[in-house]
């Protein structure tokens, strides 16, 4: 049996807006095994980016646990956070968010000088991981001179850039055509095959067709798996 | 790092080139007025080193005091530890009334040329004598200025002087002093037998402190100032000319810091979704602070840069145009260099600092929806 990579259990988070508390996220609970490719879907303000924010670490949860490889990732202090994100979480976001004043290979690199790898190494790993993503030719050319599938592959180099335990993609099919969707979803279809594990948000049925599973959540709780 | 912030801050060229300017300013401002504090201080140290061993003996102000006679330098001539004491007159160069130039005319006893002027030398010529009635010995300025060598005339008050010694060059105020025979000056300068002070040469081995003492005790209506006191005094005016010249070059930096500021506010502003970026890629919040310090940092140092480059060619410029009048306004140091290029820096960095801070603190996540 595989191993469960990420568990959540009883997850809440609870936002204040203004004076008016709201329950983005409620007693959540569910698990993914390692080398699932998994969708998280739901109408727009369900709580899915919430999810995925929590699940990132990028924000804290009012109550509940999460495990990554049983690292309670939920219990880690504040100076510990950064080293959790750079070793175990890859994000791809819906626009891409490269930074415009480096290259291809230069966002791709800068994720890896984080984790402390030497430059060489990380300008060799970077270069590798583009070309194996088809943009061997766009290395040097910097986000605006990339078209949206281009911008969206270099954003999944450097989210797998430094081999975390889980992609976390928010909406990475939001923002192309349905050829370049399906170019996106093979390279993800491709990277389960190689043991990665996978959580992607989306609207796109078409995207959720290609998954493993569909985790679907309404009104910050889940409705069915 | 350094070439994730060369990028950043050159991705906004006009707005950097601005803030470079605006530091550059006031590092131009520091370097230049630095420099002529440099000057005086050194012009000062100088003048010090070459009348230690003298004292000044002045006419008691207030109702007791009555002027300096010759029977006032006679007096002080009689106190015991005294080796010499002669009367000196003291004007300024008729034409520069404002004695902005520090250009001097000395009447001395003609005999005692030497001594007053001891222990600088003579570059040409000799010393006055007592023949001299209109004989001048001018300082290293002076000559430069006037292009005078020996045998030249020099006029002051509409009465020619023939230039009978040239002083060598000591970057003191003796570079600055025409020394005429004390008789003559009186006459030429219509000062009835004025005296402005008795200059005093201690016996060998007599404590220069304990002599000025003796004069005022034993001599009525005189003050006197020794070494020391002269000293003193000079420090005074000396620190309050740096206090003022360096606290508005001070100003003009805060100033130049103060667009680093407001440059680095507002490239936080406009850079927050990059630094959510980066935190979700797992930069630390001393990676994001360096990013920003470390950009603030370099615009101060190459408005440092800037500031020193044309400071010091203001100052050569000046200097070389202000040398044909005889005059030398500032010297660049290396301690002064060091002092605005790390002042440069740390404008730029405690500019940096709050903008950096809020770029730390922001959520990553926050971070992210920005924009």
């Amino acid at each position: 049996m595989a191993e469960q990579i990420l568990k959540v259990k009883d997850l809440s988070k609870t936002y204040m807006q203004g004076k008016i508390p709201v329950n983005a996220v409620r007693n959540v609970t569910f698990t993914v095994n390692q080398g699932e490719l998994i969708a998280i879907m739901g109408p727009s303000g369900s709580g899915k980016s919430t999810l995925m924010a929590l699940i990132g670490c990028l924000e804290k949860p009012t109550h509940g646990k999460i495990l990554i490889k049983d690292v309670e990732v939920t219990a880690v202090s504040d100076r510990e956070l950064p080293r959790i994100r750079r070793e175990m979480i890859g994000f791809v976001f819906q626009h891409y968010n490269l930074l415009p004043s480096l290259s291809a290979l230069g966002n791709v690199e800068l994720a890896m000088r984080f984790a402390g790898i030497n430059k060489k190494e990380r300008l060799k790993k970077a270069e590798y991981l583009l070309q194996r993503l088809g943009l061997g030719e766009r290395l040097h050319h910097r986000p605006n001179e990339l078209s949206g599938g281009e911008q969206q592959r270099v954003s999944i180099a450097r989210a797998i850039a430094n081999n975390p335990s889980i992609i976390l993609a928010d909406e990475p099919t939001g923002e192309v055509d349905s050829v370049t969707r399906d170019k996106i979803v093979n390279i993800f279809e491709e990277l389960r095959l190689h043991g990665q594990t996978i959580i992607i948000v989306t609207h796109d049925p078409e995207v959720a067709k290609h998954c493993d599973r569909v985790i679907r959540i309404k009104d910050g709780t889940l409705s069915h798996e | 790092m350094i070439d994730l912030i060369i990028k950043n801050a050159t991705q906004r060229k006009v707005r950097t080139i601005l803030t470079i300017c605006g530091i550059a300013l006031g590092i131009f401002a520091l370097v230049v007025m630095g420099a002529m504090s440099e000057n005086f201080g050194q012009t000062f140290e100088k003048s010090m080193s070459l009348t230690s061993d003298k004292i000044r003996v002045f006419a008691q102000s207030g109702i007791f005091g009555s002027g300096l006679s010759e029977k006032k330098v006679s007096d002080v001539r009689h106190v015991a530890g005294v080796e010499d004491a002669y009367g000196v007159f003291v004007t300024l160069f008729d034409e520069d009334q404002f004695g902005m130039s520090g250009k001097q005319v000395l009447g001395v006893p003609p005999r005692k040329s030497r001594n007053v002027l001891e222990p600088v030398e003579l570059k040409a010529g000799r010393f006055l004598t007592a023949g001299d009635t209109y004989g001048v010995v001018v300082g290293k300025n002076i000559a430069g200025e006037y292009g005078l060598d020996v045998g030249n005339t020099l006029e002051l008050n509409k009465k020619k002087f023939t230039v009978v010694g040239i002083l060598e060059y000591t970057g003191s105020i003796f570079d600055s002093y025409a020394i005429i025979p004390l008789d003559t000056a009186q006459k030429v300068y219509n000062a009835n037998n004025s005296i402005t002070y008795i200059f005093v040469q201690p016996a060998p081995g007599v404590d220069a402190e304990l002599l000025a003492r003796r004069i005022e005790l034993s001599v009525k209506g005189v003050n006197t100032i020794s070494p020391n006191e002269l000293k003193e005094q000079a420090s005074e005016s000396l620190l309050i000319f740096s206090v003022v010249t360096i606290s508005s070059a001070i100003l003009a930096a805060i100033i130049g810091g103060l667009s680093v500021m407001n440059t680095m506010l507002m490239s936080v502003a406009e850079r927050t979704r990059e630094f959510g970026i980066l935190k979700a890629m797992g930069a630390e919040n001393k990676d994001i602070i360096l990013l920003t310090l470390g950009e603030a940092a370099l615009l101060g140092a190459i408005g440092g840069i800037l500031g020193i480059i044309t400071g010091s060619t203001a100052t050569y410029v000046l200097n070389t145009w202000l040398a044909s009048k005889g005059m030398v306004l500032f010297i660049i140091t290396d301690r002064l260099l060091i002092i605005a290029m790390l002042f440069a820096i740390f404008i730029g960095m405690v500019s940096g600092t709050y903008p950096a801070y809020r770029a730390a603190k922001m959520s990553p996540m926050e971070a992210l929806r920005h924009g």
